[in-house]
Protein backbone atom coordinates (compact mmCIF):
# COMPACT_ATOMS: atom_id res chain seq x y z
CA UNK A 1 0.00 0.00 0.00
CA UNK A 2 3.15 2.36 0.97
CA UNK A 3 4.86 2.24 -2.10
CA UNK A 4 1.79 3.40 -4.28
CA UNK A 5 1.04 6.39 -2.77
CA UNK A 6 4.17 7.68 -2.43
CA UNK A 7 4.73 6.66 -6.48
CA UNK A 8 1.25 8.89 -6.95
CA UNK A 9 2.96 12.01 -4.58
CA UNK A 10 5.72 12.10 -6.69
CA UNK A 11 3.71 12.09 -9.48
CA UNK A 12 1.76 14.83 -7.99
CA UNK A 13 4.67 16.94 -7.35
CA UNK A 14 6.40 16.41 -11.12
CA UNK A 15 2.73 17.88 -12.38
CA UNK A 16 3.00 20.85 -10.20
CA UNK A 17 6.16 22.23 -11.12
CA UNK A 18 5.49 21.17 -14.87
CA UNK A 19 2.69 23.63 -14.21
CA UNK A 20 4.62 25.89 -12.57
CA UNK A 21 7.63 26.41 -14.81
CA UNK A 22 4.77 26.52 -17.90
CA UNK A 23 3.33 29.14 -15.69
CA UNK A 24 6.56 30.88 -15.80
CA UNK A 25 7.67 30.70 -18.71
CA UNK A 26 4.45 32.12 -20.28
CA UNK A 27 4.49 35.20 -17.79
CA UNK A 28 5.56 37.94 -20.04
CA UNK A 29 9.54 37.76 -21.47
CA UNK A 30 12.82 38.99 -19.30
CA UNK A 31 12.68 42.10 -17.86
CA UNK A 32 14.79 45.13 -18.32
CA UNK A 33 17.04 46.42 -15.93
CA UNK A 34 16.06 48.83 -13.39
CA UNK A 35 15.16 51.85 -14.02
CA UNK A 36 14.44 51.55 -16.79
CA UNK A 37 10.49 52.32 -18.21
CA UNK A 38 8.19 51.19 -20.90
CA UNK A 39 6.86 47.82 -22.09
CA UNK A 40 9.81 45.41 -23.68
CA UNK A 41 6.66 43.44 -25.24
CA UNK A 42 5.59 46.27 -26.77
CA UNK A 43 8.33 47.52 -27.44
CA UNK A 44 9.69 44.30 -29.94
CA UNK A 45 6.45 44.66 -31.73
CA UNK A 46 6.80 48.28 -32.69
CA UNK A 47 10.40 47.89 -33.78
CA UNK A 48 8.75 45.60 -36.36
CA UNK A 49 6.58 48.22 -37.40
CA UNK A 50 9.53 50.89 -38.17
CA UNK A 51 11.27 47.60 -40.30
CA UNK A 52 14.37 48.00 -37.70
CA UNK A 53 15.31 44.32 -38.08
CA UNK A 54 15.73 45.10 -41.93
CA UNK A 55 18.96 46.56 -41.05
CA UNK A 56 19.90 44.72 -37.41
CA UNK A 57 19.90 41.30 -36.59
CA UNK A 58 18.16 41.25 -33.37
CA UNK A 59 17.29 38.11 -31.25
CA UNK A 60 13.78 37.10 -30.69
CA UNK A 61 12.90 39.10 -33.68
CA UNK A 62 12.37 36.83 -37.20
CA UNK A 63 14.23 38.40 -40.47
CA UNK A 64 16.63 37.49 -43.19
CA UNK A 65 20.25 37.69 -41.73
CA UNK A 66 21.24 41.16 -42.27
CA UNK A 67 24.36 43.02 -41.71
CA UNK A 68 23.62 46.49 -42.94
CA UNK A 69 23.46 47.89 -39.39
CA UNK A 70 25.16 46.37 -36.47
CA UNK A 71 23.57 42.99 -34.56
CA UNK A 72 21.72 44.20 -32.01
CA UNK A 73 22.67 40.47 -30.13
CA UNK A 74 23.55 42.07 -26.15
CA UNK A 75 23.36 45.45 -26.68
CA UNK A 76 22.19 45.37 -22.66
CA UNK A 77 25.23 44.88 -21.67
CA UNK A 78 27.30 47.02 -23.96
CA UNK A 79 28.37 49.89 -22.30
CA UNK A 80 28.44 52.43 -25.30
CA UNK A 81 26.39 52.96 -28.25
CA UNK A 82 26.92 54.38 -31.78
CA UNK A 83 30.79 54.71 -30.98
CA UNK A 84 31.17 56.81 -28.23
CA UNK A 85 27.33 57.50 -26.91
CA UNK A 86 27.12 55.78 -22.99
CA UNK A 87 24.27 53.10 -23.39
CA UNK A 88 21.47 53.94 -20.83
CA UNK A 89 17.88 54.45 -21.64
CA UNK A 90 17.57 58.13 -22.37
CA UNK A 91 21.17 58.21 -24.84
CA UNK A 92 19.48 54.98 -26.62
CA UNK A 93 16.15 56.54 -27.39
CA UNK A 94 17.78 59.74 -28.78
CA UNK A 95 20.23 57.50 -30.85
CA UNK A 96 16.54 55.73 -32.09
CA UNK A 97 14.74 58.86 -32.91
CA UNK A 98 16.90 61.01 -33.76
CA UNK A 99 20.23 59.63 -34.87
CA UNK A 100 21.88 62.26 -36.91
CA UNK A 101 22.32 64.54 -33.55
CA UNK A 102 24.69 61.89 -32.62
CA UNK A 103 26.42 60.95 -35.12
CA UNK A 104 25.69 63.71 -38.55
CA UNK A 105 27.27 61.15 -40.97
CA UNK A 106 25.80 58.12 -40.06
CA UNK A 107 23.58 55.83 -42.41
CA UNK A 108 21.21 55.21 -39.68
CA UNK A 109 17.95 57.22 -41.24
CA UNK A 110 15.65 59.15 -38.65
CA UNK A 111 12.93 56.95 -39.00
CA UNK A 112 10.25 59.01 -37.11
CA UNK A 113 9.96 56.77 -33.86
CA UNK A 114 7.24 58.81 -31.32
CA UNK A 115 8.55 58.99 -27.89
CA UNK A 116 6.44 56.28 -26.79
CA UNK A 117 7.77 53.48 -29.77
CA UNK A 118 11.68 54.64 -28.93
CA UNK A 119 10.51 54.00 -25.08
CA UNK A 120 9.27 50.50 -25.96
CA UNK A 121 12.01 49.59 -28.21
CA UNK A 122 15.08 50.92 -25.98
CA UNK A 123 13.17 48.85 -22.93
CA UNK A 124 13.32 45.63 -25.16
CA UNK A 125 16.48 46.05 -26.42
CA UNK A 126 18.00 46.73 -23.18
CA UNK A 127 16.57 43.23 -22.26
CA UNK A 128 18.90 41.68 -24.61
CA UNK A 129 22.26 40.55 -22.89
CA UNK B 1 2.81 -19.14 -47.12
CA UNK B 2 6.00 -18.41 -48.01
CA UNK B 3 5.09 -15.71 -50.86
CA UNK B 4 2.01 -13.86 -49.08
CA UNK B 5 4.03 -12.63 -46.69
CA UNK B 6 6.32 -10.57 -48.17
CA UNK B 7 2.68 -8.96 -50.01
CA UNK B 8 1.30 -8.45 -46.80
CA UNK B 9 4.04 -6.56 -45.56
CA UNK B 10 3.95 -4.63 -48.55
CA UNK B 11 0.16 -3.65 -48.17
CA UNK B 12 0.69 -2.97 -44.67
CA UNK B 13 2.78 -0.50 -45.89
CA UNK B 14 1.41 0.90 -48.30
CA UNK B 15 -1.97 1.38 -46.09
CA UNK B 16 0.52 3.59 -43.67
CA UNK B 17 1.81 5.36 -46.16
CA UNK B 18 -2.24 6.43 -47.52
CA UNK B 19 -3.54 6.81 -43.92
CA UNK B 20 -0.09 9.16 -43.09
CA UNK B 21 -1.14 11.30 -46.05
CA UNK B 22 -4.62 11.55 -45.69
CA UNK B 23 -4.02 12.50 -42.07
CA UNK B 24 -1.79 15.28 -42.98
CA UNK B 25 -4.10 16.58 -45.59
CA UNK B 26 -6.64 16.60 -43.52
CA UNK B 27 -4.51 18.59 -41.05
CA UNK B 28 -3.32 20.93 -43.01
CA UNK B 29 -7.17 21.48 -44.47
CA UNK B 30 -8.21 22.03 -40.95
CA UNK B 31 -5.37 24.78 -40.11
CA UNK B 32 -6.17 26.49 -43.78
CA UNK B 33 -9.97 26.43 -43.76
CA UNK B 34 -9.59 27.53 -39.67
CA UNK B 35 -7.82 30.83 -40.61
CA UNK B 36 -5.41 29.56 -38.17
CA UNK B 37 -2.08 30.96 -39.74
CA UNK B 38 -2.39 34.65 -38.74
CA UNK B 39 -2.07 36.83 -42.43
CA UNK B 40 -1.90 40.09 -40.32
CA UNK B 41 1.54 42.36 -40.72
CA UNK B 42 1.61 42.88 -37.63
CA UNK B 43 2.72 39.13 -36.72
CA UNK B 44 6.14 38.00 -37.94
CA UNK B 45 6.04 34.53 -40.11
CA UNK B 46 6.85 31.84 -37.94
CA UNK B 47 10.96 31.39 -38.35
CA UNK B 48 10.78 28.55 -40.64
CA UNK B 49 8.12 29.47 -42.75
CA UNK B 50 10.38 32.61 -43.28
CA UNK B 51 13.30 30.70 -44.10
CA UNK B 52 11.98 28.63 -45.89
CA UNK B 53 9.60 31.57 -48.37
CA UNK B 54 12.93 33.74 -48.55
CA UNK B 55 15.06 30.51 -49.58
CA UNK B 56 12.42 29.63 -52.62
CA UNK B 57 12.79 33.66 -53.68
CA UNK B 58 16.59 33.32 -53.93
CA UNK B 59 16.25 29.87 -55.76
CA UNK B 60 13.65 31.26 -58.16
CA UNK B 61 15.98 34.32 -58.84
CA UNK B 62 18.91 32.67 -59.08
CA UNK B 63 17.02 30.10 -61.51
CA UNK B 64 15.01 32.63 -63.99
CA UNK B 65 18.16 35.40 -63.99
CA UNK B 66 20.54 32.82 -65.09
CA UNK B 67 19.82 33.75 -68.92
CA UNK B 68 19.99 38.01 -68.82
CA UNK B 69 23.18 39.53 -70.60
CA UNK B 70 24.34 42.53 -68.31
CA UNK B 71 25.59 45.76 -70.48
CA UNK B 72 28.23 47.91 -69.88
CA UNK B 73 27.15 49.75 -67.16
CA UNK B 74 29.30 53.09 -66.08
CA UNK B 75 29.59 56.65 -64.51
CA UNK B 76 26.65 57.61 -66.85
CA UNK B 77 24.21 54.63 -65.90
CA UNK B 78 24.84 55.21 -62.72
CA UNK B 79 24.28 58.91 -62.39
CA UNK B 80 21.12 58.36 -64.30
CA UNK B 81 20.47 55.75 -62.14
CA UNK B 82 20.37 58.06 -58.74
CA UNK B 83 17.05 60.16 -60.32
CA UNK B 84 15.36 56.31 -61.08
CA UNK B 85 16.39 55.06 -58.00
CA UNK B 86 15.51 58.56 -56.36
CA UNK B 87 12.22 58.53 -57.44
CA UNK B 88 10.97 54.85 -57.66
CA UNK B 89 13.03 52.60 -55.39
CA UNK B 90 13.70 55.31 -52.28
CA UNK B 91 9.83 55.09 -50.96
CA UNK B 92 10.06 51.72 -49.92
CA UNK B 93 13.96 50.85 -49.53
CA UNK B 94 15.30 54.35 -48.47
CA UNK B 95 18.83 54.91 -48.56
CA UNK B 96 22.54 55.25 -46.70
CA UNK B 97 21.05 58.00 -44.49
CA UNK B 98 17.14 58.34 -46.11
CA UNK B 99 14.67 56.26 -44.20
CA UNK B 100 11.67 54.73 -46.63
CA UNK B 101 8.35 56.36 -46.26
CA UNK B 102 5.71 55.06 -43.92
CA UNK B 103 4.73 52.42 -46.06
CA UNK B 104 7.74 50.82 -46.72
CA UNK B 105 8.56 50.47 -42.92
CA UNK B 106 5.41 49.30 -42.13
CA UNK B 107 5.64 45.98 -44.79
CA UNK B 108 5.82 42.47 -43.87
CA UNK B 109 8.51 41.50 -45.34
CA UNK B 110 9.96 44.30 -44.67
CA UNK B 111 11.33 45.92 -48.10
CA UNK B 112 14.69 46.24 -46.42
CA UNK B 113 17.81 48.28 -47.73
CA UNK B 114 19.50 48.21 -50.76
CA UNK B 115 22.78 49.40 -49.37
CA UNK B 116 24.15 45.70 -49.97
CA UNK B 117 21.67 44.62 -52.37
CA UNK B 118 24.58 44.25 -55.09
CA UNK B 119 26.79 42.21 -52.52
CA UNK B 120 23.59 39.51 -52.43
CA UNK B 121 22.83 39.41 -55.58
CA UNK B 122 24.53 39.39 -59.23
CA UNK B 123 23.29 42.35 -61.41
CA UNK B 124 21.66 40.28 -63.81
CA UNK B 125 19.48 39.43 -60.54
CA UNK B 126 18.70 42.68 -59.65
CA UNK B 127 17.39 43.84 -63.20
CA UNK B 128 15.19 40.47 -63.06
CA UNK B 129 13.94 40.94 -59.51
CA UNK B 130 12.88 44.72 -60.76
CA UNK B 131 11.84 43.88 -64.13
CA UNK B 132 9.46 41.20 -62.63
CA UNK B 133 8.75 41.86 -59.22
CA UNK B 134 8.56 39.54 -56.45
CA UNK B 135 4.57 37.45 -55.90
CA UNK B 136 3.32 38.08 -52.71
CA UNK B 137 6.09 40.54 -51.01
CA UNK B 138 5.32 43.70 -52.02
CA UNK B 139 7.44 43.71 -55.00
CA UNK B 140 6.18 45.18 -58.14
CA UNK B 141 7.22 44.20 -61.30
CA UNK B 142 8.67 47.54 -63.35
CA UNK B 143 8.43 46.19 -66.70
CA UNK B 144 5.40 47.97 -68.21
CA UNK B 145 6.85 51.16 -66.36
CA UNK B 146 10.56 51.68 -66.30
CA UNK B 147 12.15 51.26 -69.32
CA UNK B 148 14.65 49.06 -70.07
CA UNK B 149 17.62 52.10 -69.82
CA UNK B 150 16.12 53.01 -66.53
CA UNK B 151 16.10 49.71 -64.91
CA UNK B 152 19.76 49.05 -66.05
CA UNK B 153 20.56 52.29 -64.36
CA UNK B 154 18.69 51.78 -61.66
CA UNK B 155 20.90 48.55 -61.30
CA UNK B 156 24.11 50.66 -61.82
CA UNK B 157 23.21 52.62 -59.20
CA UNK B 158 22.51 50.10 -56.66
CA UNK B 159 25.60 49.07 -57.36
CA UNK B 160 27.33 51.40 -56.53
CA UNK B 161 25.90 51.63 -52.21
CA UNK B 162 27.76 49.29 -50.73
CA UNK B 163 30.58 52.12 -50.18
CA UNK B 164 28.24 55.03 -50.54
CA UNK B 165 28.16 57.13 -47.59
CA UNK B 166 24.83 59.43 -46.21
CA UNK B 167 26.32 62.45 -47.92
CA UNK B 168 27.34 61.05 -51.31
CA UNK B 169 24.19 59.58 -51.56
CA UNK B 170 22.25 62.96 -51.10
CA UNK B 171 24.94 64.98 -53.16
CA UNK B 172 24.21 61.98 -56.06
CA UNK B 173 20.16 62.24 -55.48
CA UNK B 174 20.22 65.86 -55.42
CA UNK B 175 22.00 66.43 -58.71
CA UNK B 176 20.40 63.86 -60.96
CA UNK B 177 17.85 65.78 -62.69
CA UNK B 178 13.83 64.99 -62.12
CA UNK B 179 12.93 63.05 -64.74
CA UNK B 180 13.22 59.13 -63.00
CA UNK B 181 10.11 57.70 -64.73
CA UNK B 182 11.19 57.98 -68.60
CA UNK B 183 9.09 56.15 -71.12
Amino acid sequence: MKAPRVFRAASLAAACLAGASLLTACDSGPKPPPGVTGDPALGKLALTQYACQSCHKIPGVIGSDTFVGRPLEGIGKRPFIAGDLLNNQPNLMRWIQDPQSVQPNTAMPDLGVSEKDARNISAYLLTLD
Amino acid sequence: MLETRPTSIARIAVLTLLAAGALSAAAGLAVWRAGWYNIGATTPHLGIVYKVLEQAMRYSVQHHASKVKVPPLGEAEALRGAAVYRDNCAECHGGPGVAPSTPGLAMQPAPGPLVDASMRWQSRELYWITRHGVKMSGMPAWEFHLSEADTWAAVAFIARLPDMSAQEYKRLTALAPKEGKAQ
